[in-house]
């Protein structure tokens, strides 16, 4: 009678266990992306990704990246959303704020903990309670863009190294037609686009000031205001800004058309941008023979990075197919794929990238930093996105103020009010740090 | 055989008609529940629903992604009073809610007058008038965003030939509110010029006549005859423009959104503020509270509107 009860058990427990089994290799992970230039990377995944669970269907969408933010803000914490988060660096502390973020399987977490493998910068930032919860992927890392023809015209036999240089570059590149109407920029400024344009403000403050104008705070999520601290090189980057729009240094102007377009067309001999304008250049401005170099240095020498980290959904139902998952999108193959298909640096520094070096050797300077090149990221945090809004709305308005020229004081109020800006709209979100 | 054999039912049948009928006009309301209760129903929940809530909300510190959401009564609605954005987008909506509505309907009613004049043809002038009306806001405005182009648009192409120097119709801040403006009443004129056009059709003939032989100008005739009897349907649609373009939103969005290489004045409408806040910010109790004061805004202006539109005949 016991053993056949036994027998009875032992087959329930069997069954339960197959059940389980069986729902984590079968169904349906979900992929949603914000930056579509690496679908095809995800797709090789999947191909690879097939293999191993064969009844797994994987469905991945791409969006616009804000529309992708705001579906990933109503169905995460609502329980939903896709198995496998591709979160920005930025949005990434509201996951784990939520609780919505799943443990990381020990093999990742001990390859994201190695600073062989993974720069202990991008660790830090998803690095809470002690643990890694996502899997750094890529990287955004800016430089200088230049067209080099521009230069030889101009006379000048290579890129500006300082930040002085930047600008007495930016005025010898400047062409104007005989109405004296900007025809073409000497460096593209971030004119418009105000969270966007804190961030490109702010490589030029970092190299003065050598820090960020937003620093990570004591405790983790919290956030520092730098700029008081660092108020004149604050004000003399907004004076160097206001100078160049107006008067006779004028070197750009918003008429123009700006940015990466902008430099893929010749509107605009330089400007700063993360490595994924040189996929984009190539293919909207074949004509266009340009280098790249990292930003030139002031009295520091600082290096931007954004980043994209692929966390689990902690409502996943595949979350151990979506570890496999992540771990197939850590392949050499795949990793080269996100290089040189969509310009985003691959995080990992034990993969060699050699293969497609070779091919546009232009890559290295954001593969390779050069010794003596900080590398820094943003101080991620929830208020993210209101803060650098509302502090960039500051300074791009003091940007068409022609009476800033010249005025170090009216700079400095400026970039005060940017200062305490960014502190009420902290202290508002309980995040501010002294 | 089989046919007389279910006469008694039939009859049974439309008698236990006849009687529902009789019952249901008896029992009104009964009918007017069944009849609109559905539609009230929906109604309840596509539109009062979400006011309600929004104005719930409003009382809330309600972010989507953080567990804590606090009551903080009254505190969304101070912060409005110290918010530059808020304010300057309210400045903004009114100016441009102003001038759209002023240059929209007037050139409606002026158009809608010239077309009775010709009669004939006039339907095919309000068809033409009437596409941009069922053109989609977004690709409508992105069309218009490639015509604004500083360096490439038509438009300055076009005013070059004029002597005109270049307009950065998009970039220059105190410039952009006339080319939102245009772009809105080039899109909503030929709404205006129809429901001018049917309110004119049906002043009588005979009170036109009448002004006529008793030697009434054009002009007369349009100010004593035409704007008295037109009174009510200017004043629906000075109610119906004045809510359309203070809810501003697509041609601002799509014509300023500084994507790659097409930068543009951060033009603020209140609507752009409520969207950034609730969909970016994820200040959902925020953007609630700054909904609500939206909705008291409109509600003023529109009694407003009413009041100076009363008939005071009777006063």
């Amino acid at each position: 009678m016991w053993k056949k009860m036994m027998g009875v058990a032992a087959a329930l427990l069997l069954s339960t266990h197959l059940a389980v089994g069986d729902e984590a290799t079968k169904g349906k992970l979900s992929i949603w992306l914000g930056y579509p230039e690496t679908l095809d990377a995800f797709k090789l995944g999947q191909a690879e990704f097939k293999k191993k669970y064969p009844n797994v269907e994987v469905e991945i969408l791409t969006f616009e990246l804000r529309e992708f933010e705001a579906k990933l803000a109503v169905s995460v914490p609502a329980g939903s959303g896709p198995d496998i988060l591709t979160l920005h660096d930025f949005i990434f502390p509201r996951y784990y704020e939520g609780g919505n973020l799943a443990d990381m399987p020990a093999d990742l977490a001990a390859a994201v903990n190695d600073p062989k493998i993974i720069d202990p910068v991008f660790k830090d930032i998803l690095t809470r309670d002690g643990k890694p919860w996502g899997m750094p992927w890529w990287s955004g890392r800016n430089g200088l863009f230049y067209n080099i023809d521009d230069l030889k015209a101009a006379g000048l036999d290579g890129p500006p190294k300082t930040y002085e240089e930047v600008w007495q570059y930016a005025e010898k590149l400047t062409q104007k037609n005989a109405s004296g109407e900007l025809t073409r920029a000497g460096i593209s400024l971030r004119l418009t686009g105000p969270s966007g344009g804190t961030q490109k403000f702010g490589y030029f403050y970092y190299q003065l000031a050598g820090e960020q104008m937003f620093e990570p705070g004591k405790k983790p999520g919290t956030v520092r205001v730098t700029i008081a601290q660092h108020i004149d090189a604050a004000a003399r980057v907004l004076q160097d800004h206001v100078e160049h729009l107006h008067g006779p240094k004028k070197s750009d102007d918003w008429a123009l058309k700006h940015d990466a377009q902008g430099f893929a067309s010749g509107a605009a001999s330089m400007f700063m941008r993360e490595s994924w304008v040189i996929p984009f250049v190539k293919k909207n401005g074949p004509a266009i023979n340009f280098g790249v170099v990292p930003v030139p240095r002031g009295t520091a020498w600082g290096a931007y990075n954004n980043l994209e980290i692929l966390s689990v959904n902690k409502d996943s139902k595949l979350q151990a197919a979506a570890w496999d998952f992540i771990r197939i999108l850590q392949d050499q193959a795949i990793l080269n794929n996100v290089l040189e298909g969509s310009g985003w640096v691959p995080i990992r520094k034990d993969r060699d990238y050699g293969a497609v070096l070779a091919k546009e050797p232009r890559f290295a300077q954001m593969t390779t930093p050069p010794p003596g090149l900080t590398l820094y990221i943003e101080a991620a945090n929830v208020a993210y996105e209101e803060m650098t809004t509302r502090v960039g709305e500051v300074i791009q308005a003091a940007f068409r103020d022609a009476s800033l020229a010249g005025n170090p004081a009216g700079c400095k109020a400026v970039m005060m009010k940017a200062h305490e800006t960014a502190v009420k709209i902290l202290k508002d979100n309980g995040i501010y740090s002294d | 055989m089989a046919i007389s054999d279910n006469e008694p039912v039939r009859g049974l049948l439309s008698s236990r008609v006849a009687a529902a009928r009789d019952a249901m006009r008896r029992d009104h309301l009964l009918w007017i529940v069944l009849a609109l209760g559905p539609v009230f129903a929906l109604f309840c929940i596509i539109r009062v629903y979400p006011i309600l809530e929004t104005i719930r909300l409003s009382f809330y510190r309600y972010h989507p992604t953080q567990r804590s959401r606090p009551f903080i009564g009254f505190d969304n609605y101070w912060r409005l009073l110290e918010d530059e954005a808020f304010q300057t987008a309210l400045i903004n909506t009114l100016q441009f809610c102003a001038m759209a509505v002023a240059v929209t309907l007037t050139l409606a009613f002026a158009v809608a007058v010239l077309l009775r004049s010709i009669e004939r043809v006039a339907p095919i002038y309000e068809l033409l008038l009437y596409v941009p009306v069922v053109t989609p806001w977004v690709p409508a405005s992105v069309i218009w965003k490639w015509i604004f182009d500083p360096v490439h648009g038509i438009l300055n192409y076009g005013l070059s030939f004029f002597g005109a120097s270049k307009i950065a119709w998009l970039q220059d801040e105190h410039v952009i509110i006339y080319a939102i403006v245009l772009v809105s009443v080039w899109k909503m004129l030929g709404y205006f010029v129809v429901v001018y056009g049917v309110g004119l059709r049906n002043i009588p003939d005979d009170l036109m006549e009448a002004a006529e032989l008793d030697g009434a100008t054009p002009w007369q005739r349009l100010i004593h005859v035409v704007l008295p009897m037109m009174k009510p349907i200017i004043l629906f649609t000075v109610i119906i423009a004045t809510i359309i373009f203070f809810n501003v939103f697509a041609p601002v969005y799509v014509l300023t959104a500084s994507a790659q290489g097409a930068p543009a004045y951060d033009f603020k409408v209140v609507i752009g503020e409520i969207y950034q806040n609730a969909f970016v910010f994820y200040r959902m109790g925020y953007a609630g509270a700054q909904s609500v004061v939206l909705l008291l805004f409109v509600l003023t202006l529109v009694a407003v509107q009413f009041y100076l539109f009363r008939d005071r005949r009777g006063v």
